[in-house]
């Protein structure tokens, strides 16, 4: 199945047609909404968010832990097969890495509505501190960038050279070129996997290194953003799947599309259930004397958030897709991918919130806040953080976001997502050699 | 080596704002923005107590202490190690500042800091008269701030504006490595806290608490407006290391470390 064969892998979108047209302008349109927010912002400052002084990252911050996420479920689908010569869904390489590419462009670019100055976001290159974990993330974030635009370029380059596109960047397409082109995956697989960990570590450490910020400082935190990375990342990988099969030429494999989504439940399983667990129980233990006390402080959040990710984004999902008879379903593989990266938002914003609602000092005043000026009022100090997002930073980050989608409609149209021959299934000579 | 700190005896505070106002004034902080501040440890509103008071059978345990609270300047400062593009510093004499013209605003800093210290720009800074206040430049919209040990005032042989305006003489400046200095030896006799110890960030400022010290010590009974020219040359002199004259008002500055390290 891998003879050089010219016929043509086509991008799954031949033309845009209506809905495709109208689902752009849609896009465009909000991204255009999104730069006039960023712009309205920047002039007036970020007075216009509902961050302050004691609550000072915001919906910028939580989705940005979300998009890192994200990015990842693709490309860790794609090379962890070729890291083992394996075919295995192969049929998803392409859009995986395409999905993740776009994930990492929205979490690299929701940093700078975030930050006050973004004229001197130069001063990460000419001035950096190596002990900031935020410089760690800076790289890892780039470089991950970099990582899939190359990955997913050698994915596609034969066949954009086969097709005559100028994207194959003059590479040709030859038998030899695609033997040379497979032996770069796997290399590119062997530097994708651990990319990945770093990628999600990395940004969990940004959290999990302050000793100010109450339940931020725990090691716990880099390997569930690992296991938040692997649910939301494959969750919204089976959603981007699911719709481009319904709505473009990309066919998902039915069986692959039921294993993966087997696979997702075991990430929730690990992630909702497990991680969770291992991170309450022992200061359920620690903190309380009698054996229902400990119970149900160990079972029993105590915030909205909290419950919209364990149980709307953990149970249901996890329920639905540890079913057999539902699991067979696209429909439902659908919902609970949904509801996973639903519940993965949630799990943001909770962390988020348990570093800023309460303060280690609490005393009368309290903090100022830094709003504006409004003469003598008592709302100007606090003694615990509230938030609720603004507008503008609404629209700044669906702005942010349609750039994500944007670049997924752009791959879709131009680049050849979809395998000619279907024929994948699961070599069991370890994969890689021609027929 | 110098390593400056700061002693806020909570047996003399009084609670009276001087240091937060002092402190406003001085270093042009804008309106709704407070570096330093006047915490009451007891009730939950200001300047009220925890406790009951002692009538129908109660207990009478009334109990209210006052924490002025800024920037510790800790040793192991969790905003320095955090700051990615080194705007946050520890300079050489301890003092932790930051450099207004690199700062990003990315505020992971005010997310490292335990104490809630740093306040961020969120709009234009407003002041009251609008041309601002003190020594100090304004600090523009986008960047984070904080309490400096007024290092300015400190580079010119002065101690900090909270620090000589404090009416109950509660807060006393000097040189933690100095041994002879009176910060060093009230930490030594006096039983001192330092905020948040179990956080491990050490700071450079220390509370004393139950038994009282005498205070921060006077050498002259001369405002700093009453300084004449020639004490100005004094302060001058006594920056560049040479010897003063004994009379003038003696900052706790260290006079052969003031104006650098060399």
């Amino acid at each position: 199945m891998a003879d050089a064969d010219t016929t043509a892998r086509r991008p799954v979108l031949s033309s845009f047609g209506t809905l495709g047209r109208g689902w752009l302008g849609v896009l465009a349109l909000l991204l255009v909404i999104g730069l006039g927010a960023w712009a309205y912002q920047l002039q007036h400052g970020l007075i216009e968010t509902g961050m302050r002084n004691v609550f000072s990252w915001g919906l910028y911050i939580m989705l940005f832990v979300l998009f890192v996420g994200l990015s990842a479920g693709g490309l860790i689908l794609s090379s962890a097969p070729k890291f083992f010569h394996s075919q295995r869904y192969e049929g998803f390489a392409r859009l995986g890495v395409l999905v993740s590419l776009g994930c990492i462009i929205v979490a690299g670019l929701l940093i700078l509505p975030d930050i006050g100055r973004p004229d001197r976001i130069y001063q990460f290159v000419t001035s950096p501190d190596f002990r900031s974990p935020m410089v760690w993330d800076f790289g890892i974030v780039m470089l991950y960038g970099a990582l899939n635009v190359w990955y997913l370029w050698l994915l596609t380059r034969r066949d954009l050279a086969a097709r005559g596109s100028r994207l194959s960047l003059w590479v040709s397409d030859s038998a030899a070129g695609r033997d040379r082109d497979r032996t770069l995956m796997f290399w590119t697989a062997v530097c994708a996997l651990p990319a990945a960990v770093a990628l999600h570590s990395v940004t969990g450490w940004i959290f999990a290194t302050q000793v100010g910020r109450g339940d931020w400082f725990s090691p716990l935190v880099a390997p569930v953003f690992i296991a938040k990375a692997l649910v939301s990342g494959l969750g919204l990988l089976l959603v981007v799947s699911i719709l481009a099969d319904r709505f473009t030429a990309f066919t998902a494999d039915r069986g692959e599309l039921t294993s993966l989504g087997k696979l997702l439940g075991i990430f929730l399983a690990f992630h909702v259930v497990y991680l969770l667990a291992a991170e309450r129980l022992p200061h359920a233990w620690a903190h309380h004397f009698g054996f229902w006390a400990i119970t149900s402080n160990f079972l029993i959040g105590d915030t909205v958030y909290f419950w919209l990710w364990t149980g709307l984004g953990g149970a249901v999902p996890l329920l639905l897709l540890a079913t057999p008879s539902l699991r067979r379903r696209t429909s439902v593989i659908f919902t609970a991918s949904v509801l996973a990266v639903f519940g993965t938002l949630f799990e943001g914003i909770r962390l988020v919130f348990t570093g800023y609602q309460r303060v280690n000092i609490n005393a009368a005043p309290g903090i100022a806040t830094g709003g504006e000026y409004a003469g003598l009022t008592t709302d100007a100090w606090a003694t615990a953080g509230t938030y609720t997002p603004t507008a503008v930073e609404i629209a700044v980050t669906v702005g942010v976001i349609s750039i994500g989608a944007l670049i997924v409609m752009a791959g879709l149209r131009y680049l050849p997502l979809q395998r000619a021959a279907p024929d994948a299934a699961y070599a069991t000579d370890g994969g890689d050699r021609t027929q | 080596m110098t390593n400056y700190g700061l002693v806020i005896d909570q047996e003399r505070c009084i609670g009276c704002q001087t240091c937060a106002m002092t402190c406003k004034q001085e270093n042009n902080v804008p309106m709704g923005q407070f570096w330093n501040r006047v915490l009451t440890v007891g009730g939950e509103h200001v300047d009220t107590p925890s406790g009951t008071y002692p009538e129908d059978g109660e207990s009478g345990d009334l109990d209210m202490n006052y924490q002025p609270t800024a920037c510790q300047h800790c040793e192991n400062a969790p905003c320095v190690k955090v700051c990615p593009v080194n705007a946050t510093y520890t300079r050489d004499d301890g003092i932790v500042e930051i450099d207004y013209d690199k700062c990003m605003g990315c505020r992971y800093c005010m997310a490292a800091c335990p104490y809630n210290a740093r306040v961020f720009n969120w709009d234009e800074p407003e002041h009251r008269p609008e041309d601002g206040t003190g020594d100090v430049a304004e600090r523009p919209q986008g960047v984070v701030e904080k309490c400096t040990f007024c290092s300015h005032r400190v580079e010119d042989g002065l101690d900090p504006a909270c620090v000589v305006n404090c009416p109950a003489d509660a807060r006393i400046f000097g040189d933690l490595d100095d041994d002879d200095s009176t910060v060093s030896k009230y930490i030594s006799e006096y039983n001192t806290e330092q905020l948040l110890n179990e956080k491990g960030t050490d700071p450079s400022t220390y509370y004393v608490q139950g038994k009282m010290t005498p205070g921060r010590p006077w050498t002259s009974d001369k405002l700093e407006t009453e300084l004449g020219d020639d004490e100005a040359a004094q302060a001058t002199r006594r920056r560049n290391g040479a010897p003063t004259s004994e009379h003038g008002p003696t900052p706790h500055v260290p006079a052969e470390t003031a104006g650098g390290d060399d």
